[in-house]
């Protein structure tokens, strides 16, 4: 826990070239996976590569102004950064954003993670579950549902990129998983 | 009351707690995206360098030329 806000405040504090170079590896070999997700779940190819790279030039420029002191206000503060990076694109060109990814893809990712971590049948019976909600949720659903649970992005960032309020973003996901559970059961 | 949507909740996060790590695992951090980091590092750690080579002053530059006394004009 926090372990990615340790090293945000050593790199604050750090004057030397060589130890920041270090640490901003350690920092973002933490971090790009996550966001190179967030940035390929929205927008296509060759666009989101160039993306992701301004994201992570935005995010090295701003580290040391960050202020906040744990993971998740960190976390937060990069996703808005990437938001940002991803509205600039959008301006730019309207047709770009992304399909939700399909099934099969999904499947294919489950599967690289049993490399590490085997799925058991509870696991299976779980997923085949979670992939149905998804796949039954109408459209606006299915994206909220996506951006908390399987981005994993919390109910104050939803908030913030849809412009609405938290309690508003929470009763909404409450919405939908009744109405998804409801269809799928 | 339980909460309804529980088994549905943890279904889904542990369906993105799976699809994160998949993907982690078919993306290992590329070598281009340290590289942009690297040299964002080395790019905003010169400017500050520079700045501050700026910043600091001449050494003489900080001290205010001292204004001396008028000389008391002579008595006629």
């Amino acid at each position: 826990m926090n372990e990615i806000i340790k090293l945000v405040k050593t790199y604050r504090l750090t004057a030397g070239l060589a130890e920041r170079l270090r640490l901003a590896e350690e920092i973002f070999r933490l971090i790009e996976p996550d966001l190179r997700f967030f940035v390929f779940s929205a927008t296509q190819r060759p666009a989101a590569e160039d993306v992701l790279q301004e994201v992570l030039k935005g995010i090295t420029t701003s580290i040391k102004k960050f202020e906040g002191t744990t993971d998740k206000e960190f976390w937060a503060w990069c996703y808005r950064i990437a938001r940002n990076k991803l509205n600039d694109l959008f301006r730019k060109q309207a047709t770009d954003r992304l399909q939700p990814m399909p099934p099969e893809e999904l499947w294919q990712l489950v599967e690289a993670s049993a490399q590490a971590t085997p799925l058991t049948a509870g696991d299976k019976h779980d997923l085949e579950y979670a992939m149905n909600l998804l796949a039954r949720s109408k459209p606006e659903c299915r994206e909220y549902l996506w951006r908390h649970y399987v981005t994993g992005l919390a109910y104050g960032e939803i908030a913030e990129e849809q412009n609405l309020n938290y309690d508003n973003v929470r009763m909404k996901i409450g919405r939908c998983l009744d109405e998804v559970r409801a269809l799928v059961s | 009351m339980p909460n309804q949507n529980t088994d549905a909740e943890a279904a889904l996060q542990k369906l993105g707690q799976r699809i994160r790590a998949g993907w982690s695992k078919q993306h290992p951090v590329p070598d281009k995206s340290l590289e942009t980091v690297r040299h964002t590092v080395r790019e905003d750690w010169e400017q500050e360098q520079n700045v501050k080579g700026v910043k600091k002053p001449a050494p003489d530059a900080t001290k205010k030329p001292q204004r001396q006394p008028p000389e008391p004009e002579p008595e006629r």
